[in-house]
């Protein structure tokens, strides 16, 4: 029950408006016939599933609608903050593609 | 007036108002203002309980949520209410209340048998003695009879409840001196403020202590103009009878507001809701959610008349009630002497034992001018009496260690008090993931006052440790002043003269079990945890027994547990495993606070989410016209949708019979208009189309449709439905009616995060199509009725094209397309106007008899077609090989479909998959049950290799017999392709008890080569 | 064959036959705005060419920050997305909004949908009017400026709520409207519900005053 800023709508809203979209950042591969059944399988399967900072995606479901990127503690709730897909992937990659 | 009333001035209770109540049946009476407990004190009433596990009898403790024993079963039928604490039920007239304990009755209560031989009822008695899980149920039922609290109403509940969602700048909770004061330099600065408080007035302590002086006036008086200031402020609203019982994620209090529980039920307003549930936002949350004293831990300390200290004064100064006549008081601190001294002076006895030797001179000076019989370094090796106390024996306490260095005087008293010193309450500060700090001074778990200042919360008062009133008041001063300027503000520059006339405050004493020179175990119980009956003794047992952790120890014992937890009970249980461990408080901690704070009503927690509001009903548009028909619904999802039209004396299977046969042989007709619906536009259409679909859209032309299969990435298939070609870059595709949103959201997806630069844009048309789909051999004649400027002709309007024409006067778009395998036409208008479409086809179709049907002939229908429904033939594990739909996999597509690559995982390729057939019964009458397991023998003894199950089961009025479809390990390889029985194709359907015999053949049932939708 | 007649989604609560004029009875007044025009437009919001011709062929240009709405003309156009906007329009003038914009936007990177079967409005005036909302909906409308559309929950389904007025407007999608009327009337209970008769009222008949 914690509060999220839609980086479409401007605004902080509450978390029932969004629907959690799962860990960002998590590419199709460009040629999937290239892939092993083991690389494949991680493609599929295979999530940090931390207990820290996460970056991860919501979407706003009651209002724009639009998938965004929240870098958000799952220990604590604490959020970092939320950007757009394409500010989240500068902001993630600045800090080196990880946690 | 019962002789235990006493006319205090200063009292809450209005001696102008007398009510009357009933306890167990009998008939008192009480004022307005009175608690439940204050009045049935006020009339005596020592027992009124029985112990949990022993069946000792108990009496009132508190004065509020920490009652462990008085609960109450409020009222009767409908409007009956278990559990509540008497502590905390307002009295009115008319009140109707029992016990909730004592069995079978409150003078005889069996279990107390037990506690003859509670030696043989330790810790963890139920684990140790009901290993054997046989036995187990037969206990159950007279340990549940004899253990149980109140009962829950059998009546459904006549009362609504509602929730508001609130936003504010400071949530204030607690509305005593120090919550009152932040509330004040708040609302003077402007913001929005809500102050909280459970009681039904503001003022906390203040109310128990309404002489104390504060800036040179009463109270009773500061609190009077405080209160009246924050009324009058239009920022602040004030909110009694409200009890915050959570603090969420990023300072969201919940708090549940008390409406109508006080009033007699004749008098409660029928248009407003019980109780109402407040979620409120705040960018800052004061804690002043003051202290609860905690009882001394000593030999027979449950005994009814043996109360908290403060409970006595609250008694005697709130409500008007000297709970006895002689009063015997032990402390190990100062907060008990102003109350000591109050009694006194309201004609009490009273001896003040306190376990110090070292007492404050300045106190010690006011009680004794006030008739207090003060004793020094005494402690209660036990108090006596059964039903209620009627004296307690005191030892000699050495003065610094806490072991009993000689003997003391009998002490004969009809009430009796203890305060082992104050625990604040903490709770919300933790439920957020706080953790409260040990003040070794203080001898308290405390919230540090800056709190967690960075997310906005502070505390102010008793919650951090600030006992003493001028303290608590200066320190919330200064922290409201910090709270303020976080938020750009700034109070005036005095809050005005805050002192109180309190002498300084002397040490405390760390004492928490009052030694009794026995070893533990062997001398009277001394109950830490009234609620669960847990003595200090257990929690040597389980310290014994190995339980190290604070938390382990609690589910052991049960410490802490019940409908009070542990309010009065933790500190002391925490305390005492301390000194059997060997460990400081700190090291051994607490136990984990949890919502709720004391017990919130489902309810209230349900709220409007209650009745026709509970989920919401999604109807179609034609929705009036099935319920005119006499249409069954049934749910969908949300959806509710015709589940068959019965005519009069039919049942579900005559009716379905009925409509099956009309749209296999006539004409029938069905709302299909809650599939959902999905407009789709932009010059790369065609790509997305082909990249979330599994086959192939670049060539379908403007008015053709095509069947499609969406999977996952995992091969699997999650949707299908058809999907029509409007222009060239132009699509309308639906999807099943339960994955709409899951289907747009899955597209909106891919398309937001892989493939941002696909020209497409999608939009959901779900609601704006109201869908009739027309079904059956003479279909074509009723729309041909109503719509005239589509050419119908097989030759002009093929199979899986769609027209845009008119129907009924309305622009439509009709596809030819089939759920059901027959000639079949669905009619898309705009929704507004679906009703007068649906009775224009119905009034079309009278002389061909056109049948309405519902969900269930659609599914018959299609299962004798052998189409799947997504989520009923499939379950997240199925791909389109599975499904024997090779045909819908477009595997030439350059573009890696969503799911393709899976299709060569080892699992996906390998062999043993679950595949999708037909079976029919040996015995054709037999509808299996949906979920029977298909075996391969009929002998059914463990283990029998289960080869899959059925998935959907009908009695076929078309075929005169009943069919099934199944998903079967290696099934198709398993299919018999004329009907002979070789062996391979005969399985056995396990349900209910009995193995059918079944032959495995194709999903299709009716008109294999499909000549039928083509007519 | 009878006349095409139109059903409102909230046609079988009969609110017509209920409605009065607002008065000083109820705390709060509601009633369905019913068969206005809605047109679901989706673009790049970012896209001169888009905006342009947008706003061009709609006489009213396309609010383009986030959870605004313009209103001119009785047309009303609700910012939902950086991409999408939904139109509210009277009726009468659907299908030539619906003819100008496709036409405008042939060659523009967009879609145009009459979503006019997919919704109603409801409009929630009065008194507590605020407090009814507090009880539906998670937002803070005690925060909403006129001016501001915003999407967010209603009960368990969602609206695009804005203020108009001295009133609120909550357009629904066609499939909920029951439940969502239903929560309303629930919500709405502790302070006194009124029809509100919308053509006595300020309210003009295509529901978005000028």
């Amino acid at each position: 029950m914690f509060v999220l800023f839609c980086p479409h709508c401007g605004e902080k809203r509450e978390e029932e408006e969004f629907g959690y979209g799962g860990e960002a950042f998590i590419p199709r591969p460009a040629t999937p016939e290239a892939l092993d059944d083991e690389a494949w399988g991680d493609y599929l399967f295979m999530r940090k599933n931390p207990k820290g900072w996460h970056w991860e995606m919501w979407s706003h479901n009651t209002g724009c609608r639009k998938f965004f990127v929240v870098k958000r503690n799952t220990a604590t709730n604490a959020i970092a903050g939320s950007w757009t897909l394409a500010e989240g992937r500068k902001a993630y990659d600045a800090e080196g593609g990880s946690t | 007036m019962s002789s235990y009333r006493v006319r205090r001035p200063g009292a809450r209770v209005d001696f102008d108002k007398p009510l009357t109540f009933s306890f167990d049946g009998q008939a008192y009476d009480g004022f307005a203002g009175d608690t439940l407990a204050s009045a049935l004190l006020a009339n005596g009433t020592r027992m009124l309980a029985r112990s949990f596990k022993y069946g000792r009898p108990r009496g009132i403790i508190g004065t509020g949520p920490e009652e462990p024993n008085a609960l109450m079963q409020i009222e009767t039928g409908a409007h009956t209410i278990p559990n509540l604490k008497a502590t905390q039920v307002e009295l009115y007239d008319g009140l109707v209340a029992r016990r909730t304990t004592g069995w079978p009755t409150l003078e005889f209560d069996l279990k107390s048998l037990g506690g003859l031989f509670s030696r043989f009822m330790p810790a963890g008695f139920y684990y140790k003695t009901f290993q054997n899980q046989k036995l187990w149920p037969k206990f159950e039922h007279i340990i549940r009879q004899a253990a149980g609290y109140g009962s829950a109403p059998s009546e459904p509940d006549p009362e609504t409840y509602d929730h508001s969602h609130r936003h504010a700048q400071v949530v204030i909770v607690g509305g005593g001196a120090s919550g009152l004061l932040a509330a004040l330099l708040a609302g003077r600065a402007g913001l929005k403020v809500v102050l909280l408080d459970e009681q039904n007035e503001c003022g906390g302590w203040l109310l128990s202590s309404p002489h104390s002086v504060i800036g040179g006036e009463q109270a009773s008086a500061w609190l009077k103009s405080a209160v009246g200031e924050l009324q009058s402020l239009p920022n602040v609203q004030v909110l009694t009878r409200t009890s915050a019982f959570a603090l969420h994620d990023m300072n969201l209090v919940l708090a549940v507001e008390q409406l109508q529980d006080h009033l007699p039920i004749a008098d409660r307003a029928a248009h407003q809701p019980r109780q109402r549930l407040h979620r409120i936002r705040a960018e800052r949350v004061v804690l002043a959610t003051g202290a609860i004293e905690r009882p001394l831990v000593f030999g027979n300390n449950d005994v009814p008349g043996i109360m908290t200290a403060s409970a006595l004064t609250t008694y005697l100064n709130r409500y008007g009630v000297a709970v006895g006549k002689r009063i015997l008081l032990q402390t190990s601190n100062d907060h008990v002497y102003q109350g000591a001294a109050d009694l006194a002076r309201a004609g009490c006895e009273v001896v003040l034992a306190d376990t110090r030797t070292r007492i404050n001179p300045a106190w010690e000076k006011r009680v004794r001018a006030a008739g207090v019989d003060v004793r020094t370094g005494f402690g209660i090796a036990y108090a006596r009496g059964r039903r209620a106390v009627t004296g307690a024996q005191l030892v000699k306490l050495d003065a610094q260690r806490n072991v009993v260095v000689g003997s003391g005087p009998s002490i004969d008293c009809d009430a009796l008090g203890s305060s082992g010193g104050l625990s604040p309450t903490v709770h919300l500060y933790c439920h957020d993931g706080g953790r409260p700090h040990w003040d070794e001074e203080r001898l308290a778990f405390v919230v540090p006052e800056a709190g967690r200042a960075k997310s906005g919360i502070y505390g102010v008062g008793a919650v951090t440790g600030e006992f003493g009133l001028q303290n608590a008041l200066e320190q919330t001063e200064r922290i409201t002043r910090e709270l303020l300027s976080s938020l750009g503000k700034s109070a005036p520059t005095s809050s005005g003269n805050l002192k109180t006339d309190e002498p300084d405050a002397t040490p405390a004493r760390r004492i928490f079990r009052v030694p009794d020179g026995r070893a533990e175990g062997h001398g009277k119980k001394a109950f830490v945890d009234f609620q669960n009956d847990v003595s200090a003794a257990d929690i040597h047992l389980a310290v014994r027994e190995n339980y190290r952790s604070i938390e382990h120890i609690k589910r052991y014992t049960a410490l802490g547990f019940g409908t009070d937890q542990g309010k009065l009970s933790n500190v002391n249980g925490f305390a005492i495993a301390a000194d059997v461990l060997g460990k400081s408080i700190p090291e051994v901690g607490t136990t984990t606070y949890r919502p709720a704070y004391s017990p919130v009503t489902f309810g209230t927690l349900a709220g409007a989410h209650a009745g026709d509001t509970f989920e919401p009903r999604r109807y179609s548009p034609m929705q009036a016209a099935h319920v005119a028909r006499g249409a069954e619904f049934e749910p969908v999802g949300q959806w509710l949708r015709p589940w068959y039209f019965p005519q009069t004396g039919e049942d579900l299977h005559a009716a379905v019979r009925r409509e099956c046969l009309a749209a296999r042989r006539g004409v029938g007709i069905m709302d299909a208009s809650t599939l959902g619906k999905i407009d789709l536009r932009g010059k790369d259409v065609r790509e997305f189309l082909n990249r979330v679909y599994a086959n192939a859209w670049t060539q379908l032309a403007p008015g053709k449709c095509r069947y499609g299969l969406m999977l996952d990435e995992n091969g699997m298939v999650m949707d299908d439905g058809v999907t029509a070609c409007v222009a060239d870059n132009h699509f309308l595709m639906t999807t099943t009616t339960g994955g709409a949103a899951r289907v747009m959201t899955w597209l909106e997806k891919w398309h937001q995060t892989e493939w941002p630069d696909l020209d497409v844009y999608m939009t959901s048309v779900t609601d704006h199509w109201a869908t009739a789909a027309v079904v059956g051999p003479k279909s074509r004649q009723v729309l041909a009725k109503i719509c005239s400027d589509i050419d119908l002709s097989p030759s002009a309007f093929k199979f899986m094209d769609w027209r845009e024409g008119t129907v009924a006067g309305v622009p439509a778009r009709v596809f030819r397309i089939s759920f059901s395998g027959e000639l079949a036409f669905e009619v898309n208008v705009d929704a507004n106007y679906g009703h007068h479409v649906w009775e224009a086809l119905m009034d079309g179709g009278r002389e061909f008899d056109i049948t309405p049907y519902g969900t269930e002939t659609m599914h018959v229908l299609r299962a004798e077609k052998g189409f799947i429904i997504v989520g009923q033939d499939t379950d997240g594990s199925m791909t389109p090989l599975d499904l024997d739909m090779a045909w819908a996999v477009g595997m030439k597509k350059p573009f890696s479909f969503i799911g393709k690559r899976s299709f060569a995982r080892s699992d996906t390729a390998g062999p043993n998959r679950k595949q999708l057939v037909g079976l029919l019964t040996d015995d054709p009458q037999i509808v299996l049950a949906e979920g029977a397991q298909v075996i391969e023998r009929a002998d059914v003894t463990p283990p029998a290799a289960m080869l899959g199950h059925v998935t959907s089961s009908y009695y076929s009025p078309e075929l005169g017999r009943s069919i099934a479809l199944a998903v079967v390990r290696d099934g198709i390889a398993r299919r018999s392709e004329d009907g002979h029985k070789s062996g391979r194709d005969l399985l056995y359907a396990y349900a209910g008890g009995k193995a059918h015999k079944v032959t495995v053949v194709s999903p299709v049932f009716v008109d294999p080569k499909g000549d039928r939708q083509n007519v | 064959m009878s006349e095409p007649t139109m059903r409102s989604p909230l046609h079988s609560f009969g609110l017509e036959e209920q409605a009065k004029p607002i008065d000083g009875s109820c705390g709060v007044w509601a009633n369905e705005i019913p068969h206005l025009g809605y047109i679901s437009l989706r673009g790049n919001g970012t896209d001169p060419a888009f905006v342009t011709a947008a706003s061009t062929s709609l006489g009213v240009s396309l609010p383009l920050r986030p959870c605004t709405f313009a209103s001119s003309n009785g047309i009303t156009i609700l910012w939902l997305s950086p991409d999408e906007w939904m139109i509210v329009c009277p009726r009468a003038q659907l299908s030539a909004l619906l003819g100008s914009l496709r036409h405008a936007l042939t060659d523009v990177r967009s879609q145009v949908v009459d979503n006019s079967g997919g919704y109603t409005q409801v409009i929630i005036e009065g008194p507590n009017a605020l407090d009814v909302l507090q009880h539906v909906s998670v937002y803070d409308f005690a925060g909403l400026e006129p001016g501001r559309v915003v999407g967010t929950t209603f009960g368990k389904s969602s609206v695009y709520a804005f203020r108009q007025g001295e009133g609120y407007r909550v357009v629904i999608r066609r499939s909920f409207a029951d439940y969502i009327w239903r929560y309303l009337v629930r919500a709405a209970v502790p302070y006194g519900l009124g029809i509100a008769d919308l053509a006595g009222s300020r309210v003009t008949e295509e529901g978005v005053p000028a």
